[in-house]
């Protein structure tokens, strides 16, 4: 789990004082470019674990940016203004990642060198043919002109996705020791999201907006 | 104490009006005009003479009606604009709009005509900020190039840019473009509060903006945004307009097409509007031609039922942002008005409806967000620690993909800065350039979004198609505005990039005209400016000279001597100069040497009280240079 500890500066080359960021010593405002090695779960200084505290996570960004944002070198030369918005950006990246579930679980999958969503385009066997059922069951929801229906189905909706997500966080943090087939799953697995996420969206949309619900799936 | 350079002011250019401010130990602080303290708002509209000369503000706006063609306002509804986007406000606009020489198919920036010469919108902005930068340099007696310029949120990169370049061709390096909102949240020195989520609503004269924050221990994190940037009090307006133009139609049969009627026409319906505000009912009345009056009483009523769907169109944006922000209205703590037009009470009833709470309207919503401004200046300074803000992206960023669709990059309401990266080949063998449309927006077409401009990768070593891969990154920085770059993954060689605009100016063009204007600058604006701080000099002599004439037994016949002598001094050096800076630094001299003799006047007239002398005691307090003894 920890094993890109090494290649990671532990102490500040200016001030020698412990480095919670590889990319900023907060003691002395001193920048480092962000090592290969780093990923985003190092450059906040987080555990890399799949189950995150959000306020947690929200705090480390805050302290990090209130170090690096670009507008703290406003007097500083042009070079290090570029490497504060440039960390900035990776920070922000990181964040935005490792807030999102699905994000966090794609990208703890391609950290643990398993197929992407190019490589690996389709979803569990029965997925298909259950998004059929719910996709007609939405537009008879959404004809009957009453809101009850459509707020069943999107709270049957929601629990399926929770459902495929559960399953998801319970195989994350063993990525690493799993065979290349149970990686290629876990990608079906979240692109088995994608399908939820968009029968959401057809849900959330006015039906009578929707001349041509053609969505592709 | 700090280097000329240094001074970093701030700058709110609205629709309607611009301030600038500036932030020091004691907090921010509103510049004025040379009439007095109060002069702290210069309407935005630019006047050009006959004679060649350019006049901005009180004085140009007084020209609108008289010659409304060469009488330029909302000038910023035009910023970053083709001419294919203003089909509707040049038909209510009375000055004439047209396109930049030379644009092709693939350019298209708005230009205004004025007595046969082009004007971009970013030229015309700068004559207003070039104001401002006086008004700041006569404050401080030295120059100023620096400043942070505030922006709608809800600005799209071509319209940052080409407020980034009004201020280059006025001579001011922009540091840093911060949202209006973000601005005014800043202002209410929310930061004080331990953690709370707001809601700032910005209804200006031409655009819109929700943003919905979080402050957490001083750190402002802007959540969500959304907005219009072309939606606003002149709407208002617009809507007068159009109705006292159709009912004027089909009561007299007549077409109002001239500019000057157009004109008058627009003023009248402003100051309807603004009656509106206070009052149930306006009176109309429209002297047409010789016997031909239009009368008619409009309601607050009726008023409000026209401006509904403008409203409404805010309310819905407000409900977007909650939803993008993942919060409830009953989540929000506060929300906060910004921009004259929340003026307008049915505005206020609507944002308090939408939010569940009575909007909050401490601070002047016309000067919050220059005051906010120029503690961001501050907070870039240095001189503000604590603080920080933490912006988002209003729109989503992409590129044309094959079939004409558009690939996302980056959605909206994410944190800036924020990068990604695209790798990018060659279709046909040696290809040594390729072209990339980048593209802002939500639509999923490339066609109903927004072309920034066509970013060309060039200088690609020559290979077999599909071999060379390029990777380009797309940075948007802290100030929501693009930079691109490339680099070749084999050779590790960074391509170039050459950018054509689509709707702005390229960095060429916007040297040319910085230039073109410093040469105008030094003839027309140094004298110009002169004539204000001469003025200013005048006003403070016979000040001076009023005081020793009444007071002047208060101090010893040396001092008093040697005051006299002064005056006289500085009288002579106003008459010699032609050098503004030079002079105003005598006059601040000049002004801290009565400093003395106004406190004791002050002392004087406090212990005579209830005769004539209240007025004396106003007149000593009101312009700058004595120590403020206005409230006791």
């Amino acid at each position: 789990m920890s094993c890109t500890e090494s290649t990671v500066p532990v102490k500040c080359l200016k001030c020698q004082a412990e480095l919670a960021s590889p990319i900023v010593c907060t003691g002395c405002r001193t920048l480092y470019p962000p090592p290969q090695s780093a990923d985003y779960f190092d450059l906040l200084g987080l555990q890399r674990n799949y189950v995150i505290d959000e306020s947690q996570l929200t705090a480390a960004v805050r302290a990090i940016s209130r170090k690096i944002h670009p507008d703290r070198f406003a007097d500083q030369p042009p070079e290090m203004r570029k490497l504060a918005t440039r960390l900035s950006a990776e920070v922000n990246q990181a964040m935005t990642v490792l807030k999102d579930p699905a994000q966090r679980a794609a990208y703890m999958l391609e950290l643990a060198g398993g197929p992407s969503a190019a490589e690996v385009r389709d979803v569990p066997g029965d997925l298909l043919a259950e998004v059929m059922v719910l996709r007609e069951q939405i537009d008879e929801a959404q004809s009957s002109q009453d809101a009850e229906p459509v707020e069943q189905m999107r709270s049957s909706i929601q629990a399926r996705r929770t459902q495929a997500l559960k399953q998801i966080a319970s195989r994350a943090d063993q990525l690493a020791a799993h065979s290349d087939e149970e990686k290629k799953e876990f990608r079906r697995l979240l692109n088995s999201l994608k399908y939820f996420d968009n029968l959401l969206e057809q849900l959330a949309a006015d039906p009578l907006a929707q001349a041509s619900g053609a969505d592709n799936g | 104490m700090a280097e000329a350079d240094d001074i970093l002011i701030g700058i709110d250019l609205g629709t309607t009006n611009s301030l600038v401010a500036f932030g020091d130990d004691t907090g921010p602080h509103l510049i004025a005009g040379a009439i007095g303290d109060d002069d702290v708002i210069l309407p935005s509209v630019v006047a050009f003479h006959e004679d060649g000369g350019v006049t901005v503000g009180h004085e140009a706006r007084s020209h609108a009606v008289e010659r409304p063609m060469t009488t330029i306002h909302s000038i910023k509804r035009l910023m970053g604009k083709g001419i294919a986007d203003l089909k509707d406000d040049a038909v209510r606009l009375p000055y004439r709009l047209s396109q930049r020489r030379g644009d092709t198919e693939q350019r298209d920036v708005a230009a205004v005509l004025v007595n046969d010469k082009l004007y971009t919108p970013p030229e015309i902005s700068a004559m207003i900020l070039r104001e401002l930068k006086v008004r700041a340099e006569r404050h401080f007696g030295r120059s100023v190039s620096r400043a942070v310029i505030t922006v709608p949120a809800h600005f799209d990169d071509a319209q940052r840019q080409a407020t980034r370049d009004a201020g280059q061709i006025a001579g001011l390096d922009v540091v840093r473009i911060v949202n209006e909102p973000t601005a005014a949240a800043l202002a209410y020195g929310l930061d004080r509060t331990e953690h709370a989520a707001i809601a700032v609503y910005d209804l200006g004269g031409g655009t819109f903006d929700i943003s919905i924050l979080r402050l957490e221990e001083g750190v402002f994190e802007v959540l969500a945004t959304n907005g219009d940037t072309h939606l606003g009090g002149d709407d208002f307006d617009n809507t007068l307009i159009d109705l006292f133009s159709r009912e004027i139609r089909e009561q007299f049969g007549i077409e109002i097409a001239t500019p000057t009627i157009k004109q008058q026409l627009r003023t009248l319906s402003e100051n309807i509007k603004m009656r509106l505000s206070d009052r149930d009912t306006a009176p109309v009345e429209i002297a047409i031609g010789p016997d031909k009056v239009y009368r008619r009483t409009i309601t607050r009523e009726e008023f409000e039922k026209m401006i509904e769907p403008l409203v409404g169109r805010t309310i819905l944006a407000c409900s977007r942002a909650m939803k993008a922000a993942g919060l409830t209205p009953q989540q929000i703590n506060e929300v906060v008005l910004v921009g004259g037009s929340t003026r307008v009470p049915y505005v206020r009833q609507r944002v308090a409806e939408v939010f569940r709470c009575r909007p909050y309207t401490a601070l002047d919503p016309e000067q919050v967000v220059a005051i906010g401004a120029a503690v961001q200046a501050s907070i870039l300074g240095g001189a503000n620690r604590d603080v920080l803000l933490l912006d988002v992206t209003p729109l989503s960023l992409g590129i044309e993909t094959l079939g004409g669709a558009m690939g996302k990059l980056m959605s909206a309401n994410v944190r800036i800065p924020c990068q990604a990266t695209e790798t990018f080949t060659t279709f046909q063998d040696g290809q040594t350039a390729v072209k990339i449309n980048v593209l802002q927006g939500e639509r999923e077409l490339a066609r109903d979004c927004r072309s920034l401009g066509i970013f060309e990768l060039q200088n690609i070593p020559p290979m077999p198609a599909g071999i060379p891969k390029i990777d380009v990154t797309f940075l948007i920085d802290q100030n929501g505005i693009l930079n691109v770059s490339a680099r070749e993954q084999r050779s590790g060689k960074t391509a170039s990039v050459q950018i054509i605009p689509s709707h702005g100016l390229t960095r060429e063009e916007v040297r040319h005209m910085q230039e073109e204007a410093i040469k105008y600058a030094r003839e027309d604006m140094t004298a110009h400016h002169l004539i204000d701080v001469c003025a200013a000099v005048e006003f403070d002599l016979n000040k001076a000279e009023q005081m020793i004439e009444r007071y002047g037994h208060l101090i010893d016949d040396a001092k008093r001597r040697s005051l006299t002598a002064a005056i006289a001094d500085l009288r002579a050096f106003a008459k010699q100069t032609d050098d503004p800076v030079a002079l105003n630094k005598r006059r601040e001299v000049f002004n801290r040497s009565t400093t003395s003799l106004a406190e004791r006047a002050m002392t004087a007239t406090l212990q005579v009280d209830d005769t004539d002398e209240p007025e004396s005691a106003a007149k000593l307090s009101s312009p700058r240079g004595a120590s403020s003894p206005s409230t006791t």
